[in-house]
């Protein structure tokens, strides 16, 4: 006999089943026990992500992901080690102070069109860059092949920065036959043809990207894929891409590379590995920060900005994230260069309320009101702010909140209209000093901070090749921005990827290439989804 | 009739030209300045003063603002809405990518919509004070209260995480639709019920209504025959300008359903100040509005013969 309750959830049941008329084949949730044979994989692997691959280009090419499976760099940086690894390129050659650097190519790597990667597509590519993108331009001066396997890179200035630039996802090396007319550094671009380990196959603009295994790549490392077709569906809501991955429509979820947006929900990653998922996590050298407008009264004060950076306490800031991010008592995470060092000499932000409130009261700052601005879209950072304002009152400043949309934000930002801003530093691993580039060199338009001091420091970092040498400038840079509270570092970001039961995937495949070099962005040319 | 009709298609020239100037105007009502934007777009980094000038002659953005506004429309009534500053692609063709989705959930929505506002309305008013009448205003308090992209994630925790009945996004075929359409429709046909209740009821307490009761008409003719038709000129007025929903009102439920549609693109465009685009979609979803209430003034002429005669 039902209860009048079972009644009522059949009847509701069954009515939203005939009113719908459409019922979806339920996939069976199969247990490794009940798996018959654990090495048959499904064809396809279907990933939801926040962002759109623009597979047919933009003003900043690709995006980050196709990037990184579709395209390889001729290096590779590994953050730990601070050292440049060779990809594409087997080793390499730096003349003039780093002005010119010849690069040696990788015998038999091919592209995903079977036509091998000679030294004519690293020139290609380089004078296509230049001609068409903004980072290019900046950087190269043109290219000469010196044979089939070398290639000379005649960059605009001189300095170490080149050949970390190498490593940054826009400096990836793509077939001549990706413009058209075919292998023209003028050319439009068409389609990314690379030698990674996916090549694209389909895309639709705001809908879905897909991709197949690259048999060359696979070759090259003796792995065999085992999927036939990597489907990457764009999911911009952060929820909807969660319940997409509970409902079992898509395999995995996954931050955009880019770090900072479009990520998983931090507060999602605890309740989704309790109930069952895998949950990958990376921290990356990008942190998160208070950045302020010191240019102007009254943050041009030393003094208030010592006292903003004593009052905030880290460990609440994370609680945020539901712990999931570290919180940042350094500038960058300890994995980065000189970061340990400089911890050792002292180099650490505290959380010192009273000797925050005794600044303020002494030099006369009781009560004074600041504006802070936020962009809307980012809600997590509202939080942030939000607490950051109650730790200020708790030191006697004001803040005044302004929540903004991402347009009035910016041109509020632009504009230098606003006292308090949250903001980024670094990136992942390759980013480490392209951001230490855009943020801390002076006159640069994304900047965080810049004194003589820092400043001096930063293209002395940017200069140097001798590592021991740009470590030593580096945890100098670290004190420098230290003693001047140039920024105020909250939190480290975390890069995560969470997948369903059924994927088969490790972190180190995740997070490595096959050949061992560290990745910071996820990888999925490893996974697979259980028959 | 005819003057009526004349003068109403006459009308719109004027409110077109005022359309199309606003729209153009935002280019310069923005604050900042369009050159050294587009500058910082192609170069990437702080542009120089005179590669800003250089932009500048290049978009002809240094000669006077008439003259633009009539390069910029000439080209405009050709269907050239110039090309996208950030894609590189033409306006028209990014429009065109994205019209589809967005037709399409907006037209459905707006037919299933109507339809149950319709049905609500009139059972609500018909029955007033009844139970039924609580019942309609009380889903009608629900819609308008209950944001939509909230909505949405409930539906999809319903019915694609729990029942596995339906997708959790995207755009392919009818499943797709039914969820993006439900979540919008609820908070969409939830005015027009409480809209088409209170002119019905209004239309019921008429004298020539009571005149109908009197003469021992059925209720049936009397609601449908003679109260309906003549709350129906405000319910048609009110429905039609519900049309600019084509382009703007659906983006909550765009982003939730990650749907391709309009109303994300403006938005994405208004971020990335791609103007262009934002000029074009302005002035489409303006001259839109314009044709409708056109054909709505027009239909006026079918429905109440007081236009037709000139009352």
């Amino acid at each position: 006999m039902l209860t009048r309750r079972e009644f009522v959830k059949l009847v509701a049941l069954g009515s939203a089943t005939l009113l719908l008329g459409c019922i979806r084949n339920v996939k069976p949730v199969q247990t490794p026990a009940e798996t018959a044979t654990p090495t048959e994989y499904r064809t396809e692997f279907v990933l939801g992500y926040g962002r759109d691959h623009r597979l047919k280009g933009g003003k900043w090419g690709i995006g980050f992901f196709p990037k990184i499976h579709v395209l390889e760099r001729l290096v590779e940086y590994d953050l730990k080690k601070d050292e440049f690894i060779p990809c594409l390129a087997k080793r390499w050659e730096v003349e003039k102070n780093g002005k010119i650097i010849t690069f040696e190519l990788n015998r038999g790597i091919k592209f995903s069109d079977g036509t091998e990667l000679k030294a004519d597509a690293v020139k290609f590519t380089v004078e296509w860059l230049a001609n068409n993108h903004p980072l290019g331009q900046e950087t190269f001066e043109g290219a000469d092949v010196v044979d089939d396997y070398t290639v000379s890179i005649r960059y605009k200035d001189e300095g170490f920065f080149n050949l970390a630039k190498m490593a940054e996802f826009h400096m990836s090396i793509m077939s001549p036959k990706s413009v058209k007319p075919e292998g023209d550094p003028k050319g439009n671009f068409v389609w990314p043809i690379g030698s990674g380990c996916f090549k694209a196959v389909d895309y639709k603009e705001e809908q879905y990207a897909v991709y197949e295994p690259n048999p060359y790549w696979y070759d090259r490392f003796g792995l065999k894929p085992k999927f036939k077709r990597f489907v990457v569906k764009f999911i911009k809501d952060e929820d909807t891409r969660v319940m997409a991955l509970k409902g079992g429509q898509v395999d995995a979820i996954s931050d955009f590379i880019h770090g900072g947006s479009d990520y998983t929900p931090r507060n999602q990653l605890s309740v989704l590995r309790s109930m069952g998922f895998n949950v990958f996590k990376r921290n990356i050298p990008l942190t998160w920060i208070i950045a302020f407008n010191y240019r102007k009264e009254p943050f041009n004060d030393v003094k208030l900005r010592k006292a903003v950076d004593l009052a905030i306490n880290r460990y609440e800031v994370v609680k945020i994230f539901d712990n999931q991010v570290l919180p940042a008592n350094t500038l960058f995470i300890e994995d980065a260069p000189g970061v340990k060092e400089a911890k050792a000499q002292g180099v650490i932000y505290e959380f010192k309320p009273d000797e925050a409130k005794s600044i303020v009261e002494e030099n006369g700052y009781e009560g004074l009101s600041v504006d802070m601005i936020v962009d809307k879209n980012q809600s997590d950072q509202i939080l942030v702010a939000q607490l950051i304002q109650q730790k200020l009152a708790d030191i006697g400043l004001k803040v005044k909140l302004e929540v903004l949309e991402s347009g009035a934000y910016r041109q509020r930002r632009d504009a230098g209209e606003y006292d308090m801003r949250l903001y980024y530093i670094g990136g992942t691993d390759r980013r480490f000093y392209l951001r230490m580039f855009w943020r801390f060199y002076p006159g640069q338009k994304w900047s965080a901070y810049v004194s003589d001091r820092t400043g001096e420091l930063c293209k002395k970092i940017l200069k140097e090749f001798d590592e021991e040498k740009r470590k030593k400038y580096l945890v100098e840079f670290y004190k420098a921005i230290h003693d001047e509270h140039g920024v105020v570092p909250l939190y480290f970001d975390i890069m995560t990827a969470v997948t369903a039961k059924d994927v088969v995937a490790d972190y180190y495949h995740m997070f490595h290439y096959p050949n061992g070099i560290p990745f910071g962005e996820p990888l999925f040319y490893y996974v697979g989804v259980r028959a | 009739m005819k003057k009526y009709l004349i003068r109403r298609i006459l009308q719109i020239f004027p409110t077109l030209f005022g359309v199309s100037l606003l729209s153009f105007s935002l280019l310069y009502l923005f604050p900042g300045d369009p050159a050294e934007f587009v500058a910082q777009i192609r170069y990437g980094v702080e542009p120089s003063p005179q590669v800003v000038e250089e932009v500048r002659r290049e978009l002809g953005l240094d000669k006077p603002f008439l003259v633009n506004y009539f390069h910029w429309l000439s080209h405009v009534i050709r269907g050239d809405f110039g090309v996208s500053w950030t894609e590189g692609e033409p306006v028209s063709k990014l429009i065109m990518q994205r019209l589809p989705a967005s037709a399409e959930l907006f037209f459905t929505t707006f037919a299933i919509s109507i339809a149950f506002a319709m049905i609500l309305g009139i059972v609500s008013a018909v029955h007033k004070d009844r139970a039924i009448d609580h019942f309609c205003r009380i889903f009608s308090l629900l819609g308008i209260s209950i944001p939509s992209f909230w909505l949405g994630l409930i539906l999809i925790w319903i019915f694609s995480v729990r029942l596995h009945l339906l997708p959790a996004f995207g755009y392919d075929g009818l499943k797709h639709l039914i969820l993006p359409v439900l979540t919008w429709s609820f908070s969409f046909m939830a005015i027009k019920t409480r809209f088409v209740r209170s002119c019905l009821l209004e239309a019921l307490s008429q004298d020539y209504v009571i005149v109908a009761k009197a003469k021992g008409l059925k209720e049936r003719v009397i609601v449908f025959r003679h109260a309906l038709r003549n709350a129906l000129i405000p319910i048609i007025t009110y429905f039609s300008l519900s049309i600019h929903h084509l382009i703007i009102g659906s983006v909550m439920v765009e982003v939730v359903f990650s749907w391709p549609g309009l109303g994300s693109l403006l938005v994405e465009s208004v971020f990335r100040r791609d103007y262009p685009v934002v000029q074009a979609l302005v002035l489409i979803s303006g001259v839109v509005f314009v044709f409708v209430n056109l054909i709505v003034d027009l239909l006026y002429v079918v429905i109440d013969p007081r236009v037709r005669f000139g009352d």
